[in-house]
């Protein structure tokens, strides 16, 4: 639904709109209406707003008197990177403008001695593997949209990727940020060296959905290829017992890069769209990768076969070459895209549990989906517990949608009642944010507002996101930061 | 001076077995010299919630303790009127082992944690100081502690993945999860890793584990020079091996060790210590290559392990500590990889110029030289500051981790916290309006 804004006059939009361009200049600005659609969401599209103005910042200082002209007038901003984000974070505001860091996309330094890179937040996540791998490094964290999220959205959303397990996710990897205070103010967090003194802002950012302010540049650490990989490929009946391979290769103290499991309706829609290799009658594939010095992984290798067969793996398959190993991973990486093939419409749902629980929860899961008579496939980083369960519907089906939040949301239920969270990689954004109240209590969310407040009291930055209901900010130590029973009635908000 | 009333009223909550109010004992708890009135050991997470309830409406300051074995950290604070041990909160909650992960109350000290967690085969990959003894994990994680292994497996950040806290006011609450990937609600395990007790008095945690590595040897190598040392660090380091823990010990330091720890190494050169742990095969295979890195560039060495070798990472790790009993001078510096010769060259000369003595552990690969200072008062002052200023022209940092009163005198213990400062202060007294939490000491 595309809700329009109406209060502000066309004469003070078209004043605030040349301000805008004196700061940025006129190509810097996006007014037109058939313009500003493409930023009326992000990946996740069934919530649209459209915002009423877009800016494309070329640095920190335009992005500062931006911020100051819109901290002036009150007006919400939402920084926006390449728009992959899956939760509605990039969801812009009513009566709010969206700050597109896509012209700030430079790599700034490469300092392979040191194992750094610094880049602008627009700069896609792939590019800084391509800046460093002919000196054999790499930057680890892989989201599937690598070829075309950016580094400013992980940071965000501190995306993950098919091998955090070993490795970490985003927050493992970045170091320093500078970035652009909701008021204004720029500063700088962290960098290329470790251990600075103070409170760790960086880590307190990354993850932190956009709400705490803009990231203008972005220190990361590099790692090292490792000696050698390993992948294969292992077929099973039953999607359970993929599960269960899971922590029984953790349990024998062997932690692979990643491991993902696909079930069948994800096998077979990939092997149409990808042809990535996959045994098309199987119930469920596991793939395992191990990576690291050659006695390594020759040591592991026999262990993860002895757990696969125990667990009634019915065909392992070792890639056999660099060309076939990353055919397996084009096969894992475009789950998503391909299930277009089966279905007209999915929503992609993100939770996690801990890996000892995979199997139970899959048939939970699967009986959901009878209940629902809606299907479910399966496609995940098992490793990690990190579910991401597509329920398959279609929009033309009157009710289809509502019945698919509604078995989505109980997926949540089920992985937080496991001892799990809401979202592993995704984030809470717009979309989840009816759901952070499972995971968190009252005090909980008031720690977190707490922090809010210290970067953004006048909640302009992002607002109205990553909360389940709106909070204020108040004088600390007043003990009143719980909800006005004005606000409760849905009657006005207060910032 | 704590009101009689209030002060039986703190006993009550945790019964008079489980406090401290005779002065001769309470000199112990003293930081700075500032000594509390009233040491408190809670049983229970309520009652920690419960003093700092009574704390908050009468405006005492609290400061949080574990064990102790880093009280000298930060500067002087401001007031102390109560301290809140954390002692009796020892249980581990849960350690699930199939998940590797593990939930424990953060009284206990890291070494009976490990030692719960070895039977399943499995450790939190944390070496700091003082391991072998008493340190707590809420210590550890207050002061963002860690060890030469961080080359392999990295700090806090990468491990506490959970935690519940008793704020200023008294409130509990939680924050992060018992899961490994989790992105929900703000990243407040990061926040509190280092906070030195300023944002609330951490309660619990949960951390990511590691299987224990199947095997372990480490080769010690010396240089004829701090050059030729340093390219074999960078050529290791660019390699596809894969190090556990990699250190340049400076030649006073190597001396020490010598002598007490029959290394039959050269002493007065500068030193690697490269520490490989993996499966047996992968531990052979790799210190050969290495080896062979390190003969090219001219190192002498030999390969030590078992007990030897363990000995010789403890007083990596503690050396500061072992080498002197009291007056201890011990700081952190922090720069690129690439710099640290640099730095170690500075520091040499300062020693030279200023009649110090110094002993440096240089974790090669991440760019941390952990430094203790042996001299006058008036030099060590002198030679901290030039030092802070040479770190700070390359973009460095350096804090002092321990150091006597007259010391901290004449050298800031923090340094520069950069721009972010006026944030982190806005945080702080968002989360204690009042300053009662270390106050005075870090932010």
């Amino acid at each position: 639904m595309t809700t329009q804004h109406k209060s502000k006059s066309i004469s003070w939009k078209k004043k605030f709109r040349d301000k805008l361009i004196g700061i940025i200049g006129a190509t810097g600005v996006i007014s037109s209406d058939d313009e500003l659609i493409a930023y009326e969401c992000d990946a996740l599209t069934g919530y649209r707003i459209k915002p009423i103005f877009v800016v494309l910042p070329n640095s920190a200082k335009e992005i500062s008197d931006v911020i100051k002209e819109c901290h002036h007038e009150n007006i919400p901003f939402v920084p926006r990177g390449a728009g992959t984000g899956l939760s509605g974070g990039a969801l812009p505001s009513e009566e709010g403008i969206v700050i597109s860091l896509s012209r700030m996309n430079k790599i700034l330094d490469v300092d392979i001695p040191n194992q750094r890179v610094v880049v602008e937040p627009g700069v896609v996540n792939i590019w800084v593997t391509n800046a460093v791998s002919s000196s054999g490094y790499y930057y680890a964290p892989d989201p599937s949209s690598q070829i075309v999220c950016t580094i400013g959205g992980n940071v965000a959303e501190n995306s993950g990727g098919v091998h955090c397990l070993k490795y970490g996710v985003t927050t493992n990897h970045v170091l320093g940020l500078e970035m652009v205070l909701p008021d204004g103010e720029i500063i700088e967090v962290g960098g290329k060296t470790l251990d600075h003194p103070g409170y760790d802002l960086t880590g307190l950012v990354v993850g932190s959905e956009g709400l705490l302010g803009i990231v203008t540049k972005v220190t990361l650490k590099i790692i090292k290829k490792p000696e050698d990989v390993k992948t294969l490929l292992a077929s099973f009946d039953r999607i359970e017992d993929a599960g269960a391979s899971v922590s029984g290769i953790t349990a024998r103290g062997v932690i692979p890069a990643g491991m993902e499991i696909m079930d069948s309706f994800c096998i077979r829609s990939v092997e149409e769209t990808v042809g990535a290799g996959y045994p098309i009658d199987a119930g469920a594939i596991l793939l395992v990768e191990l990576d690291g010095p050659t006695a390594e992984v020759e040591e592991q290798m026999p262990i993860v076969e002895e757990v696969l067969k125990g667990n009634m793996a019915i065909e392992i398959k070792v890639a056999k070459d660099n060309k076939e190993r990353e055919l397996f991973w084009k096969g894992r990486k475009n789950a998503f895209p391909a299930m277009g093939r089966i279905s007209s419409d999915y929503y992609v749902q993100d939770g996690v549990i801990p890996r000892s629980k995979l199997a139970e929860v899959l048939r939970e899961i699967g009986e959901l989906s009878k209940k629902y008579g809606l299907r479910v496939a399966n496609v995940f980083h098992a490793g990690d517990g990190n579910l991401h369960p597509l329920v398959l519907y279609d929009l033309s089906k009157e009710g289809d949608l509502e019945k698919t939040l509604e078995l989505a949301g109980e997926i949540l239920q089920v992985c937080v009642d496991k001892g799990g969270s809401i979202t592993g990689e995704h984030g809470v954004g717009h979309d989840k944010k009816r759901f952070l109240s499972l995971m968190f209590d009252e005090n909980d969310l008031d720690t977190m507002n707490l922090i809010r407040c210290a970067f953004d009291a006048k909640g302009l930055c992002n607002p109205g996101k990553l909360f389940p209901t709106p909070r204020t900010c108040v004088e600390p130590g007043m003990k009143t930061f719980r909800e006005h029973p004005v606000q409760k009635a849905g009657l006005g908000e207060m910032y | 001076m704590l009101k009689k009333n209030i002060t039986n009223i703190l006993l009550k909550i945790v019964g008079e077995k489980n406090a401290l109010t005779k002065e001769a004992k309470l000199e112990s708890f003293g930081v700075e010299n500032m000594v509390p009135e009233v040491v408190l050991f809670p049983n229970d997470i309520e009652q920690v919630s419960e003093i700092m309830k009574i704390a908050y409406k009468e405006s005492l300051s609290v400061l949080p303790w574990g064990s102790g074995t880093k009280s000298t950290l930060g500067n002087k604070p401001e007031r102390a009127d109560i301290v809140i041990s954390t002692k009796n909160l020892d249980h581990i909650i849960e350690h699930g082992a199939s998940d590797l992960v593990a939930t424990t109350e953060s009284g206990i000290t890291l070494k009976k944690f490990q030692s719960a967690l070895n039977k399943e085969n499995q450790f939190l990959a944390l070496d700091p100081p003082h391991v072998g003894s008493k340190a707590t994990v809420g210590g550890i994680i207050a002061t963002n502690d860690s060890g030469p292994e961080r080359l392999r497996y990295g700090t806090l950040r990468e491990f506490l993945i959970g935690l519940k806290v008793v704020r200023a006011d008294g409130t509990i609450f939680k924050g992060g999860s018992k899961v490994v990937k989790n992105v929900a609600g703000y990243d407040l395990p990061k926040l509190y890793t280092g906070s030195l007790g300023t944002l609330g008095i951490i309660v619990e945690a949960t951390f990511r584990l590691y299987p224990v590595p199947e095997y372990s040897e480490t080769y010690l190598v010396s240089f004829s020079s701090l050059e030729e040392s340093h390219d074999t660090v960078m050529t290791l380091l660019n390699s596809d091996l894969v190090i556990t823990s990699l250190e340049i010990l400076n030649p006073e330091l190597i001396s020490s060790f010598a002598k007490r720890n029959d290394l039959e190494i050269e002493d007065n050169k500068y030193t690697l210590a490269i520490g490989i742990k993996n499966v047996e095969k992968a531990v052979k295979d790799q210190i050969s290559s290495l080896k062979t890195i390190c003969d090219q560039n001219g190192g002498k060495g030999k390969v030590i392990r078992g007990a030897q070798e363990e000995k010789l990472w403890e007083d990596i790790r503690d050396f500061p500590w072992k080498l002197f009993k009291a007056g201890r001078v011990v700081c952190k510096a922090s720069v690129l990889i690439k710099q640290i010769p640099k730095v170690l060259e500075t520091v040499k000369r300062l020693s030279d110029e200023n009649g110090i003595k110094t002993y440096i552990s240089a974790r090669a690969g991440n760019g941390i030289l952990i430094i203790s200072i042996k001299g006058e008062v008036s030099s060590v002052i002198d030679s901290l500051n030039s030092l802070r200023g040479f770190l700070s022209s390359i973009g460095g940092h350096l804090i002092l981790q321990e150091a006597p009163y007259e010391i901290k005198a004449g050298v800031s213990v923090w340094g520069d916290f950069g721009s972010g400062l006026s944030i982190m202060k806005k945080i702080k007294f968002n989360f204690d309006p009042n300053n009662l939490l270390n106050p005075g000491r870090y932010i």
